[in-house]
């Protein structure tokens, strides 16, 4: 993330002067904040289910223990009521001081002044163990709003007991194309009779698939100024790929997808056997195979030439809201949870493979069997640059990306249609949010 | 001297009066906090920021009429409506009608019928439950309960919840499946006519239509009329199930985006809060002109036996 001296110091400038505006006490102005020496209690969130909770709990008291006089109240909740509270707590002047946040909403957040500059706490909250290309997927015009936890990169899941039952050789994923990947999803369709499916759908339900489809061709889904630079030529060609998935009866149909998308990875085709392969990003393979019970592979993603189209992809962040009385406090506890070897002992990569290097150096010998096939594998991949953040008002990108998708793939639009719509509309979004 | 024992009387009274006032606008304290503090305070509000741009996190911003005229050429705004009136349209009527036919049956003296009138009334108190919703989306998927029924009988079944042209009829029937509260209503109301007038029929050789027609649906058209007001308003509230069964999107393909449903991403997902704000008065003046043209039309068709 290169932006002009002139760009900077205008986006640092008013980048401060909402934040003056915003906050709500003299203690997060511009100076470099301390550690207070009374009690101080601070709150934190994060989305996620009972088991993240827990663990969270632990990373908590153990926190607390090595900072007496700081008593931090965790909160956690589901993704979807999660972004209407912080939306409406922020609103109210009333955000929890550490926020878990994600790669969607960063930008939206970062833009409208409600994030607090980290590179302010330096002092308390050290960013040496993570590599620059992590750091800057926190990064909006170069400001550092969030640390990334944790990394995915995507590939491909394949179940192998199901390719050994029908026998179909498993690939060899340093040269698969993705004529390749529609041919044998074919091939397992056809020598199941039709029992199971190859493929666990077509792309466009996740703004990954668009991002890797972008990429593998040369382009970008936004640009660096953050407007969506994608070809509509680029995005229809992506669904036209997967429409020739359905149709051949390589991939589920289109109300197999609907279905899979609200009963989430752990409970759709793939996850109940009735298709050998999924794009995922690499960390979810643990969950996944919990759910299948079959032998799981990840093989790296189907390529155009030799195009580094993989990316890192936090799997979140911590930030420190710009309304936080105790920034000083909020970094420490990010410092703790990130840094701390006690934490990534409890916490392990149940928010991902870490981000921070020393860490997953120190986690490496203990990880076992799926964590262990995740680790290997992010290491085996060469990414590209890092994509640019989702921009202020992009935030709805995949509920858009999947409406439209499923226009496609239920043909009541044409690729081309609906590639140039899907542009306008998400253009629209971000124009809206300037 | 008794005008002068009269007046004192009177006043006396008077005094009676405004202490029970004072202690009725006591008691209704609660109430009065709930209604300014509650809805109206927020409704002026949302029809203040409903002239602003608001993202939520940064002040709103006077736009003027900016998410008024924005309304007219939003297709996404169209396409809900769209589905919410045709919703309404068809749940409303085949809801009604169920609930009359039950109550009907009900009211004929069916052995058990506390035990039926509970059973029957239960759905509508769970039916816009999460709960039910998810228990739906179950029920109507491609490996549901319904398909496996129907497959019991050789007939291939399709994810009915999964493909475009049925997501809203499983509403449909989920919404006519929650007949229950019109329909203890309708049987109260069945127990209001007097037997004597059906007596009365039978003895000048009215049949059982006839007097359906003739005494049991005239009777009854005030019940009909308050069912009718109340169910309407109600099915262009629906938010949960729909929310539920498509996971927030409106999915498939946005046939099951019902109009609160797409305020609600409008205003969460997008930080559209001042376009959101002006879409819920929209609905607000929907209803409440759905309301007052009921109103108006009752008089040609409702029946005060007073």
């Amino acid at each position: 993330m290169k932006a002009s001296p002139f760009r900077r110091v205008a986006i640092g400038a008013v980048a401060s002067l909402s934040l003056a505006l915003t906050a709500c006490s003299g203690s997060s102005t511009g100076s470099a904040p301390d550690l207070s020496d009374k009690p101080v209690t601070i709150r934190a969130t994060w989305w996620g289910a009972d088991a993240r909770a827990q663990l969270t709990d632990e990373v908590i008291a153990a926190f607390e223990k090595k900072y007496p006089n700081i008593k931090v109240k965790g909160q956690y909740k589901d993704w979807n009521g999660y972004w209407d509270a912080l939306a409406t707590t922020t609103a109210a002047k009333d955000s929890p001081d550490v926020v878990q946040m994600d790669e969607l909403y960063l930008a939206s957040y970062a833009d409208r002044g409600a994030l607090y500059d980290l590179g302010k706490a330096k002092k308390l909250l050290s960013t040496s163990q993570f590599d620059d290309q992590a750091l800057a997927t926190g990064q909006v015009d170069g400001t550092q709003y969030a640390l990334p936890v944790g990394v995915g990169v995507l590939s491909i899941l394949v179940n192998t007991d199901l390719f050994k039952k029908y026998g179909v050789k498993v690939p060899d994923d340093k040269t698969w194309t993705w004529d390749d990947y529609a041919k044998i999803g074919k091939e397992l369709t056809d020598k199941s009779g039709g029992k199971i499916h190859g493929a666990a759908g077509a792309p466009g339900f996740s703004a990954g698939d668009v991002k890797y489809w972008a990429r593998q061709h040369g382009e970008n889904l936004f640009d660096k100024d953050g407007n969506v630079s994608l070809k509509p030529e680029t995005l229809a060609g992506m669904w036209k790929y997967g429409l020739d998935l359905t149709s051949s009866g390589a991939s589920v149909k289109a109300s197999t997808m609907v279905e899979d998308l609200t009963a989430g990875v752990t409970a759709g085709s793939f996850a109940t056997g009735k298709a050998a392969m999924m794009g995922v990003y690499n960390t979810q393979i643990t969950a996944i195979q919990q759910a299948t019970g079959a032998q799981v592979q990840l093989l790296q993603m189907p390529r155009v030439g030799n195009t580094k189209a993989n990316f890192f992809k936090p799997s979140m962040y911590w930030a420190v809201s710009s309304q936080s009385k105790h920034p000083a406090e909020a970094a420490a506890f990010v410092n703790f949870v990130l840094n701390d070897q006690k934490a990534a002992d409890i916490l392990k990569t149940e928010r991902g493979i870490p981000a921070n290097k020393e860490m997953l150096k120190h986690l490496q010998p203990t990880l076992a069997g799926t964590d262990k096939a995740a680790a290997d594998y992010m290491n085996a991949v060469t990414p590209g640059e890092s994509p640019v953040v989702t921009p202020n008002g992009g935030s709805g990108i995949e509920p858009e990306l999947q409406r439209y998708s499923q226009e496609v793939y239920f043909k009541k639009t044409s690729p081309d249609a609906a590639a140039k719509a899907f542009i306008k509309e998400l253009q629209g979004e971000i124009d809206a949010a300037k | 001297m008794s005008s002068i024992n009269e007046l004192r009387r009177l006043r006396g009274s008077q005094k009676g009066a405004r202490q029970q006032n004072k202690a009725a606008f006591f008691f209704l304290l609660p109430w009065f906090v709930g209604l300014f503090g509650i809805t109206l305070g927020p409704m002026l509000a949302s029809l203040y920021l409903s002239f602003t741009k608001y993202n939520l996190l940064q002040p709103p911003q006077f736009n003027g009429v900016e998410n008024w005229t924005r309304m007219l050429d939003d297709e996404r705004l169209h396409k809900s409506l769209e589905v919410t009136f045709s919703y309404v349209l068809v749940s409303v009527p085949l809801q009604l009608a169920m609930a009359l036919g039950l109550a009907l049956v009900l009211d004929k003296g069916v052995r058990g019928l506390a035990f039926y009138r509970s059973v029957f009334y239960l759905p509508s108190l769970i039916g816009g439950s999460v709960a039910i919703a998810v228990l739906w989306r179950a029920m109507f998927g491609t490996n549901g309960l319904v398909n496996e029924a129907l497959a019991l009988v050789g007939v291939q079944g399709q994810g009915w919840i999964s493909e475009p042209g049925t997501a809203l009829s499983t509403l449909v029937v989920l919404n006519v499946w929650t007949f229950g509260s019109p329909m203890v209503i309708f049987l109260a109301g069945l127990r209001q006519i007097p037997t004597s007038l059906y007596e009365a029929a039978s003895v000048d050789g009215a049949k059982r239509w006839r007097q359906f027609r003739s005494i049991t649906i005239p009777l009854l058209t005030p019940i009909i009329f308050f069912n009718l007001v109340l169910q309407i308003i109600h099915a262009f509230q629906t938010f949960t199930q729909a929310f539920v069964v498509s996971g927030g999107t409106g999915g498939p393909a946005d046939s099951t985006l019902f109009f609160s449903l797409y305020l609600y991403q409008r205003g969460f997902g997008h930080f559209d809060m001042g376009y959101a704000s002006a879409l819920a008065w929209v609905l607000l003046l929907i209803v409440a002109a759905f309301t007052a043209v009921n109103f108006w039309a009752s008089k040609y068709w409702v029946f005060y036996d007073d």
